[in-house]
């Protein structure tokens, strides 16, 4: 990569602003307006079908009275606090295993990184099978092996960590080439300073890799924090939120405000709610995971 | 030995991984008693269940209306998104800098923010029950936009000066020089918009509610919660399959592209 | 010739020999039987009326009916008319201005009075004093039995009380291949917690220990909380003794003899029919009331009604169209293709439907069981509402984690709030 330094000479004061037009028109109509709307959205009663009707706060005075809601951002706290770490483990050791000379590597990969590319819908449906108490296909495995059914989705214990093992299932793959590529980026050289100074293979661990990699574990955890604060498919199609509201997601919530019971209003307050937990979250364990490390 | 137990480990993941998708697509073929079995292979092979998705639903029709959905806002992306792109990285205009700190801004914002209000636009706009819906509110990409200008910003800007010299419009050099130089980024860019749309399942729930044009992830879904499967397991598992089906194909065809692609995602952040 | 093309357009135009035709769409049920039904009665419109010609489109998938229509009614996609109108969501709807008030066609009243059996007339009714809804049929809620299992549990008779329903549920309930989990359970209700399910359980069983009562008077919220303690109890006890199951099943463990009942209404001898395993003897009765009740067993009516859009151009051509869908050979076909009840009082008098009542004991049994239903308030939010009553539900008789009083008065609190909220 060579850097130019005639930017001077670059030209499009007049084209330049033209080609991005498309994009700023398409923008302005399809991100500004929304955003706009949405702060007036939050103020009214709107069940889209008769006319809005201003009420102040209300939305927001309802929303903190909402146990349901509160108990929805709840769930999606449990979901990441079981996803997110499972998920770092798992890719992390199938990231290890692949970063080195080995017949079948890409054959490996493009298995592993299938769940990734197939539609939630799909997952949804085969594990929905998988899953089932008296006929699935575990509970099949554990009777066979003498032991007692699992209650996956049916238990309001089990039923979060399930949905939370079938996400990893569904986005291992994904991490594991993140991970893999961080682990090329580590020059040979610093193990080799290592391994001079008579580090043993988890020394060099614990002191060369992890450090270096830690960029790539903030991306990891910010991507998959982001990804799990979207989780509707699954419970949409397996449990409907059940059993006793202990799969019930935050958008799950509010699409059923929006499109159950026509609160437009309180959805989008909802909605607005939510973002900002996701953006302090998101900026919090930047924060966190940034410092911990170094 | 310690190779072994490495390969052992991969196999078993592979295992882990693949298995499910085996079994799924075998118990398709498998009359409806016997899917709660924990044998592999069906005792008779039917295409009953087959027979009742096509039968039931418009699966057709909803394969091509997600291809149509898709291959327009791919087409609009590339298009619109490295002209935009081009602008950002090769141009010299006022407000450049704000146009494009606007853009990072926009991938801050939660699209919870955004759902509801969108779609009480499209109500308005008369955009409910029409592909245009689908298609319209995301025929630009932030994403797209970022992956095509860090590409573009390292060709070198001597040809596209000599281009100008001899007297190319941007537009034409942006087709005729950039693209043939951009050949990967034009496909991340393209791999990542189009898993991203040929697997949204929420926003197609929201927009369309005529069968008539479901796109195919939105028409599985419906048919599995909405009865549609009447309780049988065959047919929801063959809806599924048919599903994965198209995206498998081109997953496994360009595997090494999809990896890279959405690797990249991840990497630039 | 229908010409008419993509899906949602209404409205007349005029053939190219100047002739005013009229198109109307129909959205009919989704479920096979009743597209069957409606494109039947479709073709043989058409060929009677060339000058109104009539598309016909199975309802929209969603989740539920309810979501889809007012999606409809805000996007302004809605049909001419629509023959799957659940009487729940009329007010949301008519408050919209999206419905057309149907008594003000001359000849509505003769229609209603003649085929309204008198108890049901009333509830049609808007309190506006107009009616936006021509009742079609019903699904009263009933018990459908396995014979041969309650047989052996020693019931010649099914259980008609509570009681003898739990005993009946300790001698079926069983754990048959020995492997030290049940695997026969006496009944089964979908347990995920959404509030239509709630129709075929709490709101049925409710309208039977109540003596036919609903949950509202007017639009004044009127639980009696002894009553909803009784269903919640009555569900807890057979949670609780493992006589139902906490799972979801897939596929109907009905026809594969895992459970012994059910409660469906008529349209289920349809799919039985076309299902069930020869030799599966199945017939159907009352649901069963606290002990000690006497009188009518009430149950939950399920009715499904006719309405035309505002959005119509042609209102009296849809009107037409509408009561074509409410004669006699209409509603034998619903009966025989698909096995439900047409709301009308001469239904087992009128000579057209003996033939079809001859030799179906089970058919009769539901068509008795019409005049004793419960049907929806015209309350708004009504879903909302029974989603409150789905949450205590799941905690208290399915997961019995707080007791049936207790789950009655947080519904009932929950109720109001919702009420006020959106009052």
């Amino acid at each position: 990569m060579h850097k130019t330094k005639h930017s001077t000479r670059l030209p499009g004061e007049r084209s330049g602003l033209l080609m991005a037009a498309p994009y700023l028109i398409h923008l302005s109509i399809f991100f500004g307006y929304p955003l706009l709307f949405a702060f007036v959205l939050v103020f009214h009663r709107w069940d889209i079908v008769t006319p809005m009707e201003f009420i102040g706060l209300r939305n927001f005075a309802r929303l903190f009275q909402d146990d349901l809601f509160f108990r929805a951002l709840a769930n999606t706290g449990v979901f990441l606090v079981i996803h997110i770490p499972l998920q770092i483990i798992v890719a992390l050791f199938f990231a290890e295993l692949l970063n080195r000379k080995l017949r079948g590597r890409s054959f490996f990969r493009t298995v592993y990184f299938l769940p990734v590319v197939v539609s939630g819908v799909v997952v949804a449906i085969l594990f929905q099978r998988l899953f089932a108490f008296d006929t699935g296909y575990f509970n099949g495995l554990i009777t066979s092996m003498g032991g007692t059914r699992v209650p996956w989705l049916v238990s309001p214990k089990w039923a979060m960590p399930s949905i939370a093992l079938m996400a990893t299932w569904k986005n291992v793959g994904f991490y594991v080439i993140l991970f893999l590529v961080g682990l090329q980026n580590i020059p040979a050289s610093m193990y080799e300073v290592a391994t001079i100074e008579g580090a043993s293979t988890w020394q060099r661990w614990w002191r060369v890799t992890l450090p270096l990699l830690n960029p790539m574990l903030v991306t990891v955890v910010v991507l998959s924090t982001i990804g799990g604060f979207s989780l509707f498919v699954e419970p949409y199609l397996i449990t409907g939120g059940g059993p006793m509201n202990s799969t019930l997601s935050s958008v799950l919530y509010i699409y059923n405000q929006a499109f159950s019971f026509n609160h437009m209003g309180y959805a989008a307050a909802l909605g607005l709610f939510f973002a900002l937990v996701i953006l302090m979250v998101v900026l919090l364990q930047r924060r966190l995971v940034e410092e911990d490390i170094y | 030995m310690r190779k072994a137990l490495i390969y052992l480990a991969l196999s078993a993941g592979a295992v882990v991984f693949a298995y499910p998708f085996v079994w799924m697509v075998l118990a398709t073929f498998k009359p409806e008693a016997e899917i709660g079995n924990l044998s592999l292979l069906p005792s008779v092979w039917t295409l009953e269940s087959y027979r009742l998705v096509f039968e039931t639903i418009p699966i057709v029709r909803a394969f091509l209306n997600s291809l149509v959905v898709a291959a327009v806002v791919i087409a609009s992306v590339l298009v619109f998104g490295s002209a935009t792109a081009y602008s950002l990285a090769k141009l010299r205009w006022k407000g450049r800098d704000t146009v494009f700190n606007l853009m990072l801004f926009t991938m801050m914002v939660p699209f919870m923010v955004m759902l509801i209000p969108l779609y009480t636009m499209i109500v308005e706009f008369g955009w409910t029950d029409s592909l245009i819906g689908l298609i319209v509110p995301f025929m630009m990409n932030a994403t797209a936009v970022l992956i095509l200008r860090q590409s573009f910003v390292t060709l070198p800007t001597d040809i596209l000066d000599a281009a100008r010299i001899d007297g190319c419009g941007e537009w034409r050099i942006l087709f005729t020089i950039v693209w043939p130089l951009s050949i990967p980024a034009l496909v991340t860019a393209g791999i990542i918009v189009f898993i991203g749309n040929w697997n949204e399942v929420l926003w197609p729930l929201m927009v369309i509610r005529n069968e008539d044009w479901m796109t195919m992830p939105q028409m599985v879904a419906l048919f599995t919660v909405g009865g549609g499967a009447q309780a049988r397991l065959g047919p929801q598992l063959a809806a599924a399959v048919l599903l994965a089906l198209p995206i498998a194909a081109v997953y496994l065809v360009f595997q090494r592209h999809f990896i890279a692609s959405l690797a990249s995602t991840g990497v630039k952040g | 010739m229908v010409l008419l093309a993509g899906g949602c357009g209404t409205g007349g135009s005029r053939d190219s020999d100047g002739e005013a035709r009229v198109r109307l769409t129909y959205w009919s049920s989704q479920n096979p039987q009743e597209r069957e039904i409606a494109r039947i009665l479709v073709d043989a419109w058409n060929t009677d009326h060339p000058g109104i010609q009539v598309t016909v489109q199975p309802l929209p998938a969603g989740q539920s009916s309810e979501e889809v229509l007012l999606a409809a009614v805000a996007a302004g996609t809605t049909p001419d008319i629509c023959s799957n109108i659940w009487p729940g969501i009329v007010a949301d709807i008519s408050r919209a201005q999206g419905l057309l008030a149907l008594d003000e066609f001359p000849d509505f009243d003769s229609l209603y009075q003649s085929r309204i059996p008198v108890g049901l007339q009333d509830r049609f009714r808007s309190r506006d004093g107009h009616t936006y809804q021509l009742p079609w049929k019903a699904n009263p809620i009933m018990m459908q039995y396995n014979v041969q299992m309650f047989r052996d549990a020693g019931f010649e008779v099914p259980p008609s009380t509570y009681s003898e329903f739990l005993r009946a549920a300790r001698s079926i309930t069983a754990d048959l291949d020995g492997d030290g989990s049940i695997d026969r359970w006496v009944g089964y209700r979908d347990i995920q917690p959404i509030w239509h399910q709630r129709y075929f359980d709490y709101y049925a069983f409710y309208a039977g220990a109540s003596g036919g009562r609903s949950l509202f008077v007017a639009d004044t919220l009127a639980i009696d909380p002894t009553v909803s303690t009784q269903v919640f109890s009555f569900f807890r006890d057979l949670y609780e003794g493992g006589h139902f199951p906490r799972t979801k099943f897939q596929g109907s463990p009905f026809i594969s003899a895992a459970i012994a009942t059910e409660f469906v209404g008529p349209w289920n001898i349809a799919w039985l029919e076309k299902n069930a395993p020869a030799g599966l003897e199945y017939a159907f009765a009352p649901l069963p009331v606290p002990d000690g009740y006497e009188g009518p067993v009430y149950t939950y009516g399920d009715y499904k009604n006719i309405a035309v859009f505002s959005s119509t151009e042609h209102p009296a051509e849809a009107w037409r169209f509408a009561s074509y869908l409410v004669s006699k050979e209409a509603d034998l076909l619903l009966m025989e293709k698909a096995t439900q009840m047409p709301i009308r009082r001469d239904l087992l008098v009128d000579s057209t439907f003996a033939g079809f009542f001859a030799g179906r004991p089970e058919m009769r049994a539901f068509a008795g069981q019409v005049e004793a239903t419960v049907g929806i308030e015209e309350v708004g939010s009504f879903a909302e509402m029974l989603d409150a009553i789905a949450q205590q539900f799941e905690a208290s008789a399915v997961y019995g984690v707080r007791s049936p009083a207790d789950a009655t008065r947080r519904a009932i609190d929950r109720m109001r709030v919702i009420q006020e909220w959106n009052r």
